[in-house]
């Protein structure tokens, strides 16, 4: 199967700017330097690249929603979404720590393709590792010469999943606590510091020095319609081999989960989460869907960012929404209402069936809290506490009434 | 007593600088005081405050949002568990009770030596390695009943 991004992960020196450079590292760079910036963008629009953050928003959209210099003035920045911390999510710790160079690389050319001269790499604290070997790697980019037209700095995160929503990494990164913001206006007009600001994942990005070297239609070739190029899912669960597997873009399921070596110990499947635990499942009759960013959404769930999280029939889904609802429950920053007050509750009910104490009441006001939260608050963690646990109810209404009493 | 060494005062200047805006400095410089005094307390974040020409309040809000931060003395080695959804499948339970029984502490507690505490954690991104298990902000892989007993000889 084609690969990009993890191409050449069998070179153990891939992390060294001398193995990189042998293997084409930094031609995407050289040649983007030559062409100008609305060349390198329609490259990248061509290419049908869409952020690999969760979103799955076309990259070269955002880009061109960027006000030129001619309407504001002054300078525009490009940061790196490192913070990954969505549960069943390690692509970017292995992209990061495997192919630091080619994150460098494809950072650079963003910063070419908008015209920013600084730009910042934003690491979850807990990726001290990973930082480390970034660190590395930049001091050798920087002594080769590749930052002579925009700057790298890096910055580490303190611990919270929330950070990671795009406005909330700004908020973080201003020093402030990581309340996400209500758009408009969006990053892209008012980011950092109120200055336009693109923030892209570290797999969108990864994706560019491919893109610009051997050109746009050559990576939407390789994925499927209006999703370009391939995908790094980051599977983990009831797998026999959990790990991170490049896909093009609309491989089925099925032969997605092969490469992981299929349902452990022969069991069978329960349900698969697609791109985090943020995610509604999939179920065994979905294994033959296509996956990329419209067909999973179109089956009623997410790509997200590649998450997959593999439950076998052993599985309680209400012990595994209790799971998720007290991540959220954690997570939520608090600033709406609904959200942290909903998980409370959600997370309590939850609690009280696992416990064998569920009350006639509790799936109806389950679904009560649920409706009340999505759609009334400012962020997709609001909009996903009230979701995922219905999601469960209705794939698995016998796992849920059975910790019920049944109202006769 | 200043709440900092003349060295660290220094490194928190450093940090005022590094961005540019200064205010992009003042997470970084949270985790620089994390560190050395394994929390920190509204006489640190104030002098931060300072340093930050920022108000007590703007500091404090961070230093009490964050997980990272804490108020009182996490232990020198900091080690969390994960259970997170695929932690949780791969026995996280289990290993949070080796963890319990190993230091002989209930999670976020100190060790009387002030030497170890640990803690459950959210989504490490280590989700194939499962249960996670982190000591000092770096990822050790799978946690096991050995690699938890070996975290005694840390010195
Ligand atoms: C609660 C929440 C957490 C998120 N965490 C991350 C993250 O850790 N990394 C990331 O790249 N995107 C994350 N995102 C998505 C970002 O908001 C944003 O869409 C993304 O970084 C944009 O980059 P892309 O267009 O390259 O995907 C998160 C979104 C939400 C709602
Ligand atoms: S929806 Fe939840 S996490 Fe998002 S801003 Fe509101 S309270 Fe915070
Ligand atoms: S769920 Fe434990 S590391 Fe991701």
């Amino acid at each position: 199967m084609t690969k990009i991004v993890t191409k050449h992960f069998d070179e153990p020196k891939l992390h060294e700017l001398e193995t990189y450079r042998r293997l084409g590292g930094y031609q995407g760079l050289a040649k983007a330097l030559t062409m100008d910036r609305a060349a390198v963008v329609a490259e990248v629009e061509k290419s049908n690249l869409r952020g690999l953050g969760g979103a799955g928003f076309p990259t070269a959209a955002k880009w061109k929603t960027l006000p030129g210099e001619d309407k504001i003035p002054g300078p525009r920045y490009v940061v790196v979404n490192a913070d990954e911390s969505e549960p069943g999510c390690f692509k970017d710790r292995v992209l990061m720590a495997r192919a630091p160079h080619q994150l460098i690389e494809g950072l650079l050319i963003a910063a070419h393709a908008i015209g920013a001269k600084e730009t910042f790499l934003f690491v979850r604290g807990e990726y001290q590792n990973q930082y480390d070997i970034l660190e590395q790697a930049l001091a050798e980019a920087d002594a080769a010469g590749y930052t002579k037209h925009a700057s790298i700095k890096l910055m580490r995160g303190a611990g919270a999943y929330i950070s990671g929503l795009d406005t909330a990494l700004l908020e973080t990164m201003e020093g402030k606590k990581a309340w996400p913001r209500q758009p408009p206006p969006f990053p892209t007009v008012a980011g950092l510091m109120g200055k336009p600001t693109v923030v892209n994942n570290v797999e969108t990005l990864s994706m560019l020095p491919f893109i610009v070297r051997e050109g746009g239609e050559a990576f939407a070739k390789i994925g499927s319609a209006k999703n370009g190029g391939t995908v790094v899912f980051s599977i983990s669960g009831h797998v026999e081999k959990p790990g991170v597997y490049e896909v093009p873009m609309g491989t089925a399921l099925r032969d997605v989960l092969a490469l992981a070596g299929g349902v452990r110990g022969g069991k069978k499947l329960k349900c698969v989460i697609p791109g985090g635990t943020s995610m509604p499942p999939l179920l065994e009759k979905d294994l033959d869907l296509k996956l990329d960013f419209d067909a999973i959404r179109a089956a009623g769930t997410f790509l997200g960012a590649g998450g997959m999280i593999v439950l076998d029939e052993t599985v309680d889904t209400v012990a595994v929404a209790h799971n998720i609802q007290r991540f959220l429950t954690h997570e939520s920053c608090g600033q709406c209402t609904p959200c942290r007050e909903g998980s409370y509750w959600n997370e309590e009910i939850l609690e009280r069936m696992l416990d064998e104490k569920g009350t006639a009441e509790d799936l109806a006001n389950l679904t009560r809290v649920g409706e009340n939260i999505t759609g009334k608050v400012i962020c997709a963690l609001g909009d996903t506490v009230g979701v995922v646990t219905r999601a469960y109810m209705s794939k698995f209404p016998d796992d849920f009434k059975k910790r019920v009493p049944s109202n006769g | 007593m200043s709440v900092f060494t003349p060295e660290q005062e220094k490194t928190l200047v450093g940090w005022t600088t590094r961005y540019p805006y200064s205010n992009m400095g003042l997470v970084e410089a949270l985790r620089s005081v994390q560190e050395w005094k394994r929390c920190v307390t509204p006489e640190a974040a104030s002098r931060v405050a300072d340093i930050f020409q920022l108000p007590f309040n703007r500091v404090w809000s961070v230093a009490t949002f964050f997980p990272t931060f804490t108020t009182k003395p996490t232990g020198r080695h900091r080690v969390g568990l994960c259970h997170g959804l695929s932690c949780w499948m791969a026995g996280s339970d289990k290993m949070e009770k080796c963890l319990e029984e190993t230091f002989g502490t209930k999670p976020f507690e100190t060790t009387s030596d002030g030497k170890f505490s640990w803690e459950p954690m959210e989504c490490l991104g280590a989700c194939e390695q499962g249960p996670a298990l982190l000591v000092n902000e770096r990822l050790q892989g799978q946690a096991t009943n050995d690699k938890i007993a070996a975290l005694k000889e840390l010195k």
